[in-house]
C-alpha cells in the first residue's frame, strides 16, 4: 500500500466517523485556544506596565540631599559621574517651587484652579473638559544637557539644552510635545519666546511624545496612559534658573543614569560614598525606582508563571479530552485493526493509516485552535486593555506543538497496541 | 496437498495449573478443491483449528506446510501476505468495518494487495454481483441485514480470488433460508475451484461437503465422508 492510498484510506476513515473525528477535533481547539488567550492575555497586562515604566526612563538612580549643605555639591558630583564608567548620565531633577502662568502671545497657560477639585481631606481628583478646567499646565522642570539622556526623552526639533546654555544659564528652554501643542499649536516653536512669570525664554527644540496611541481602556490602564501622557507637558530650563525662581537654592535631587540595570548596585555604592565623604552620614539618600520596578516585574513575571500554570492546566486537560476520545474508540478501533490484519493488512500499514489519520485531525484541529485562540485574543485584548493584542508566536507555536502530538500520541496508540497482536486477538476485542 | 499441518499444538498457560490444550497434536491435510467441514462442540478446538490454519493465530508447535512451502516461522509481514493473497475469510459476526460501505469494504483487501484502482472497480462489482449485492454498493453495514452483510462479506473474501476461503461458522447468526443462500454460494465457489474450509457445529450443514472432520479436546476423531463421520 502507498502513501496516497494510506492518505485517502485515513480522510475515508475521518469523514466516516464524524462523530469522533470533531469531538477530537473540538478538544484540540479547545484546549490549544485557552492557553494561547491566557498566556496573551498575562503578556498584554505586563506589556501595559512596562510601557509605563519605559516611558519613565530604565536604570534611574535618585539622588536626594538633605539638610541645607551650604555647598552646592551640583558641579562636584557631576564630574564625579562622569568619571564612572558604568554611569551615562547625570542630570538635576529639580522642578520651581511655584507654579507661575506660562504666556505665548495672546496664549496662557495657568495652572488648574485646584481649590475647586479638592474634597475634604484634600484628594485631588481629576476633572474632564466639562467642568471648564482643563489641565495642560506644563511641569517646569530645571535639568542639564543629560536630562533627555536621563529620563529618555528624545528631541524632535530644534536641539537640546547644551552644556554652555547650563553653565551660562542661558534662557533657553525645551518643551514636551504636549506643551508645545498647546501653546503653538501647529506653528513651529523653534526660536519663538515664551515668558514664564514674566521672564522670557527661547524655545530651542522639542521632546518627541512619549503617549501611545490609544486611549481608555480599564482603569489602571488608563492611569497609565494619563501619567505618561503627563510626561509629555513639560518645560525643560536650564538647571542654573534655580537662582531666579527657587530663591537661588541649590539644587538638592538629581537623577543618575546608568548603562545597565546590572551597574545599579554598584552605582548606588559609589555615589553613596562619595556623598557620604561630602555630605556626611545621613545627609543624603540614593534609590533606585528600578529596584520597586524590579518588584513590579518579579510580580508580574509570577502572574505570568501563575497564568502559564492554568494554560498549563488547560492544556493538559486539554490532551485528557484528546486522550479520553482517542481511548473511548480504542475498542472499535483494535476489532478494526483485527479485520485489516485478517484481510491482509501489513502492521506497517495500519500504523502509517492511524498516523496519518491522528494527524489531519489535529492539524486541521490545531488550525482552528490558533484561530480560535488569534480571535479570542484579539477579543479580550480589546476589552481588557483597548489595545490590539496579538498572541506570541512562540507561545503559539508551542502549544500547537503540544496539543497536536498529544492527539497524534494518542492517535496512535490504539494502532501501535493493537497492530502487533495476533489478529485473532484484536479480533475477539469488546 | 494445498494445505499441509504436522502435530500442531496450541497451549495456553503453558506450564501452569490452568494450561490448556485447545489443539492436541493435530496432523491433516487438504487437497486443492476440497469442500472440507470442521465440525465440533464449542470449545473442542475446531475455531482453534481454523485460526491457525487461516494464519489468523501461531501454533505454540509444529508445522504447517502450504502450497508446499513451510510457512511455520514467517514474519508478521510474510503472514499478512499469505492472508491477503492466498485465504479468504467470512466470520460468524461477518466483521466489516462499520464506517465503510459495502463497495470499501470489498475494495479493502485489493488495496493492501496494492492493486490499480481501475481493476479494483471491475474486481469489487464482479464480487458484489457473485453474492447478488451489487445494487446496494453504497450501503453501510448498519444498512443491511444479517444475511446481506455476511454476502458482503464474502464478496470480500472472494475479491482477491483466493485459492482458500474459510468460513467460521457462517450461517450461525442467520436465519434458516438465509443461511441456506450463503451455503450455495460457498458451494458454487466450490464448484469453480476453491477450496472451503468451513466451521461449523450444524451437522445438517456440515453434511453438505466432501470431507468432515470431527474435532473434540483437540484431538481429530474422525476425518472421511459423510457415512464415514456418520453424519
Amino acid at each position: 500500500m502507498n502513501i496516497t492510498q494510506a492518505i485517502k484510506m485515513s480522510a475515508k476513515s475521518i469523514f466516516s466517523n464524524k462523530a469522533r473525528s470533531a469531538l477530537t477535533m473540538l478538544g484540540i481547539i479547545i484546549g490549544l485556544a485557552a492557553v494561547i488567550i491566557l498566556v496573551s492575555y498575562a503578556q498584554g497586562q505586563n506589556l501595559a506596565m512596562q510601557r509605563y515604566y519605559e516611558s519613565m526612563g530604565n536604570n534611574k538612580i535618585n539622588v536626594e540631599c538633605y539638610g541645607w549643605s551650604n555647598e552646592d555639591i551640583s558641579q562636584a558630583l557631576y564630574d564625579y559621574c562622569l568619571s564612572l564608567d558604568n554611569i551615562a548620565g547625570i542630570s538635576p531633577s529639580g522642578r520651581i517651587n511655584s507654579s507661575p502662568p506660562v504666556k505665548y502671545g495672546s496664549k496662557t497657560l495657568s495652572p488648574p484652579d485646584y481649590s475647586s477639585m479638592y474634597i475634604g481631606g484634600g484628594a485631588a481628583i481629576s476633572i474632564g473638559g466639562s467642568s471648564g478646567v482643563v489641565d495642560n499646565y506644563p511641569t517646569i522642570s530645571l535639568g542639564n544637557d543629560q536630562f533627555a539622556l536621563c529620563n529618555d526623552y528624545k528631541i524632535a526639533e530644534g536641539r537640546d539644552l547644551s552644556y554652555l546654555d547650563v553653565k551660562n544659564g542661558s534662557q533657553v528652554c525645551v518643551l514636551g510635545s504636549a506643551t508645545a501643542e498647546a501653546l503653538f499649536n501647529f506653528a513651529d516653536p523653534i526660536g519663538q519666546t515664551i515668558t514664564i512669570s514674566g521672564m522670557p525664554f527661547r524655545v530651542v527644540g522639542v521632546y518627541e511624545s512619549k503617549a501611545g496611541k490609544s486611549t481608555g481602556g480599564t482603569e489602571e490602564s488608563q492611569w497609565i496612559e494619563e501619567s505618561i501622557a503627563r510626561l509629555d507637558r513639560l518645560i525643560l530650563l536650564p538647571s542654573a534658573m534655580t537662582r531666579y525662581f527657587n530663591d537661588n537654592q541649590p539644587i538638592t535631587s538629581y537623577v543618575v543614569k546608568v548603562n545597565a540595570s546590572k551597574d545599579i548596585p554598584l552605582a548606588i555604592t559609589n555615589l553613596s560614598n562619595f556623598l557620604k565623604a561630602r555630605l556626611g552620614e545621613g545627609m543624603f539618600s540614593v534609590y533606585s525606582e528600578s529596584v520597586w520596578q524590579d518588584q513590579q516585574n518579579e510580580a508580574s513575571k509570577m502572574q505570568q508563571n501563575f497564568l502559564g500554570g492554568i494554560a498549563a492546566i488547560s492544556l493538559l486537560v486539554g490532551g485528557i479530552g484528546i486522550m479520553n476520545i482517542m481511548l473511548v474508540t480504542v475498542t472499535e478501533r483494535t476489532r478494526e485493526i483485527g479485520i485489516r490484519k485478517a484481510i491482509g493488512a501489513e502492521r506497517r500499514s495500519i500504523i502509517v493509516q492511524f498516523l496519518i489519520e491522528a494527524a489531519m485531525i489535529c492539524g486541521i484541529g490545531g488550525l482552528f485552535g490558533i484561530a480560535v485562540g488569534y480571535i479570542g485574543t484579539l477579543i479580550v485584548g480589546k476589552l481588557s486593555f483597548n489595545t490590539i493584542l496579538i498572541p506570541s508566536p512562540g507561545v503559539t507555536l508551542g502549544a500547537a506543538a503540544i496539543s497536536v502530538a498529544l492527539g497524534i500520541i494518542f492517535g496512535m496508540y490504539p494502532a501501535i497496541k493493537a497492530s502487533g497482536l495476533q489478529p485473532v486477538v484484536a479480533l475477539r476485542a469488546d | 496437498m494445498l494445505i499441509e499441518i504436522k502435530d500442531i499444538y496450541k497451549i495456553y498457560h503453558e506450564g501452569k495449573e490452568s494450561e490448556v490444550r485447545a489443539l492436541d497434536g493435530v496432523s491433516l491435510s487438504i487437497d486443492r478443491g476440497e469442500f472440507v467441514a470442521i465440525i465440533g462442540a464449542s470449545g473442542s478446538g475446531k475455531s482453534t483449528l481454523m485460526n491457525i490454519l487461516g494464519c489468523l493465530d501461531i501454533p505454540s508447535y509444529g508445522d504447517y506446510i502450504l502450497n508446499g512451502t513451510d510457512i511455520t516461522h514467517r514474519t508478521d509481514r510474510q503472514l499478512a501476505h499469505i492472508r491477503n493473497r492466498e485465504i479468504g475469510f467470512i466470520f460468524q459476526g461477518y466483521n466489516l468495518i462499520p464506517a465503510l460501505t459495502a463497495y470499501e469494504n470489498v475494495e479493502l483487501p485489493l488495496i493492501y494487495q496494492g492493486i490499480s484502482i481501475f481493476e479494483r472497480e471491475d474486481r469489487v462489482m464482479a464480487a458484489l454481483e457473485k453474492v447478488g449485492m451489487a445494487d446496494r454498493w453504497k450501503h453501510r453495514p448498519s444498512e443491511m441485514s444479517g444475511g446481506q452483510q455476511q454476502r458482503v462479506a464474502i464478496a470480500r473474501a472472494i475479491a482477491t480470488h483466493p485459492p482458500i476461503i474459510m468460513a467460521d461458522e457462517p450461517t450461525g447468526a442467520l436465519d434458516s433460508k438465509t443461511g441456506k443462500h450463503v451455503l450455495e454460494i460457498l458451494h458454487s465457489l466450490n464448484q469453480e475451484g476453491s477450496t472451503i474450509i468451513l466451521i461449523t457445529h450444524d451437522n445438517g450443514i456440515a453434511a453438505t461437503a466432501n470431507r468432515i472432520i470431527r474435532i473434540s479436546d483437540g484431538h481429530i476423531i474422525a476425518d472421511g465422508t459423510r457415512e464415514e463421520v456418520g453424519l
